[in-house]
């Protein structure tokens, strides 16, 4: 019997040369992307898996029956109950970011399976749409039981199809990255950025948190995701490198404007959830010591294998590292009822700890904590309102993000006039990617310009209904202020 | 006339927008955006307002100044004196 390698390439290398219809007409550049080459500059389009669909099948079978086993076990609301109350928020925030922008990702990757320029390519492709669908279907199907215990859980389906602010931002990154794409940018932005680049930081950094908080069901589940993205991410360095050939100068634009976004992405989604909604004594490593063990190293080495250059913001992006996120965090910590999800105060040991990680840019934030503290202190527990802003917040015209970029004595805000409408920005490569393609963004309206277009409520209680929130599913401290190191009356 | 600005107060975390009159002394943007922010960092008695890279005359008026709708203003508090 033929091995697999024999026999392979004559079930996926299927194309042939057109006769009956040209080649440009079957694969339009709108559609294929740019650059367009002829089909002999893809011929030698290959991919380590080499996966057959007898064996795709076979696998995911024994994955999925992997999941549901362990769900059995574990994956009920009893044992979700047994969780740390901050780990919990961690979950809800990456269980409305992920599914739904795993389904825009089969979008992406069906386009790929009929775009794509080589057969080999649109086979993966494929796989890749039906890996996505399975990657939809686990976390709402796991998180669905949850939501009679507790309804910040309905919003893993909720989520996207809200006007929360942080769906608009979600959504902006997503309608772009994995629906509106053609399958070149699609393999450059999704495949060898966001998921070769940064996923590891979910299923490698995450999970080993998730098990050190007790959740198993979600390292399972993030774990088996695992698995497929580093399959279907292969896609993207074979045609990174056909690209490179042919145009260096946009490829290196596709990395540095893909880069920047799933970084903004990441360091909110992950950084979040590594450095503050992770018990104190459950976290292994800093949401920076992650990125520098499982995102730098690996991505350089990458942009070397190309010939290609870091991204031009590299000082500005290690920068950020070290407090993009602690800006954002607390800052959203003082508009949580805009969220789903439940925040929590960092305590001394955790600010120890913090300061720690983030020698030097920790401390630029901490005041601000000292001073919500103190809010705390004043009203008690319970009086949220008092440690809550309700002035609307700017945001980016790019990313969607609130201006938090920067630091708390340089906030890093971009303007710039556009066809005479002013714009802001949270950052110059938010800025610069605008630029470079400003009718794609353009008419793109942020909250606060639909606030001023009379399309959103600015009273803040009106907000969040239109945002989807009812004061049983808004964000809440998740102590209610309740912090025994704060001291004073109420606090014990 | 209502203007919306883009406020962002030094030692802050984040940019807001404040809803201030054309008719509004720079002080007042000042006040109104420390006051916003008050849940993050303390107001002070007084602050310096920054534009278009310049600081502004505490007691001019907003359109005086020269500022319009989405214009990006700095405010820095002075210490507290000890």
């Amino acid at each position: 019997m033929l091995k697999r390698d024999d026999w392979l390439d004559l079930a996926r290398k299927l194309d042939w040369d057109l006769s009956y219809v040209d080649e440009r007409d079957a694969f339009p550049e709108d559609v294929s992307g740019t650059p367009w080459l002829p089909a002999a500059a893809w011929l030698g389009w290959d991919e380590p898996y080499r996966t057959s669909y007898t064996e795709y099948v076979a696998t995911q079978h024994a994955k999925e029956t992997a999941v549901h086993a362990v769900r059995e076990a574990v994956g009920h609301i009893e044992d979700f109950r047994r969780l740390p109350r901050s780990w919990l928020s961690a979950l809800k925030l990456h269980s409305a970011t992920l599914p739904l922008a795993e389904f825009a990702a089969v979008i992406g990757n069906l386009r790929a399976a009929r775009f794509g320029r080589d057969s080999a390519w649109r086979t993966m492709a494929t796989f890749g749409a039906l890996d996505e669908m399975r990657h939809t279907q686990i976390p709402l199907s796991i998180m669905h039981e949850l939501v009679k215990w507790d309804r910040q859980f309905d919003w893993t389906h909720k989520f996207f199809h809200s006007n929360n602010w942080i769906a608009i931002a979600g959504r902006h990154l997503v309608d772009e990255l994995l629906i509106c794409s053609n399958p070149i940018e699609f393999a450059i932005g999704t495949n060898f950025v966001f998921e070769t680049g940064f996923t590891n930081l979910q299923f490698i950094g995450l999970s080993s948190m998730a098990r050190a908080a007790g959740d198993r069901m979600f390292e399972t589940m993030i774990k088996s995701i695992q698995t497929d993205e580093a399959r279907h991410a292969q896609m993207g360095h074979p045609v990174l490198r056909v690209v490179v050939e042919h145009d260096r100068a946009y490829a290196q634009r596709l990395v540095d404007k893909w880069f920047w976004r799933s970084w903004q992405f990441f360091a909110v989604v992950t950084g979040f959830a590594m450095d503050y909604l992770t018990p104190l004594e459950h976290r292994t490593q800093s949401f920076k010591e992650f990125m520098e063990e499982w995102v730098l190293g690996q991505f350089q080495d990458s942009l070397a294998e190309f010939g290609l250059d870091r991204p031009w913001y590299w000082p500005k992006f290690l920068a950020a590292i070290d407090i993009y996120h602690h800006m954002v965090y607390a800052s959203a910590y003082t508009y949580r009822a805009t969220t789903w999800f439940d925040f929590v105060v960092p305590g001394p040991a955790e600010r120890q700890w913090l300061d720690a990680k983030y020698p030097g840019t920790f401390a630029r934030v901490a005041p601000v904590w000292d001073r919500i503290g103190e809010r705390w202190r004043t009203a008690g527990p319970e009086l949220e309102w008092y440690v809550h802003g309700a002035t609307p917040v700017g945001f980016c015209n790019l990313c969607q993000l609130v201006l938090s970029g920067g630091t708390p004595d340089a906030n890093s805000a971009q303007p710039l006039v556009h066809d005479g409408r002013k714009y802001m920005f949270c950052s110059e490569p938010c800025r610069w990617i605008f630029e470079q393609e400003p009718a794609r963004y353009a008419e793109h309206k942020d909250v606060v310009a639909r606030i001023l277009a009379g399309e959103m409520p600015a009273n803040l209680l009106e907000l969040l209904r239109s945002f989807g929130l009812g004061d049983n599913v808004w964000g809440k401290d998740v102590h209610g202020g309740r912090y025994p190191w704060l001291g004073g009356e109420g606090q014990r | 006339m209502l203007v919306p600005l883009y406020g962002f107060l030094h030692g802050d975390t984040l940019g807001l927008v404040i809803l201030v009159q054309d008719t509004d002394k720079i002080r007042q943007v000042a006040a109104n955006l420390q006051q916003a922010a008050a849940m993050r960092v303390a107001p002070t008695a007084s602050a310096h307002v920054y534009a278009h890279g310049r600081r502004l005359p505490p007691d001019l008026t907003v359109a005086e100044a020269g500022l319009t709708a989405l214009d990006r203003v700095d405010v820095v508090p002075e210490p507290e004196p000890r």
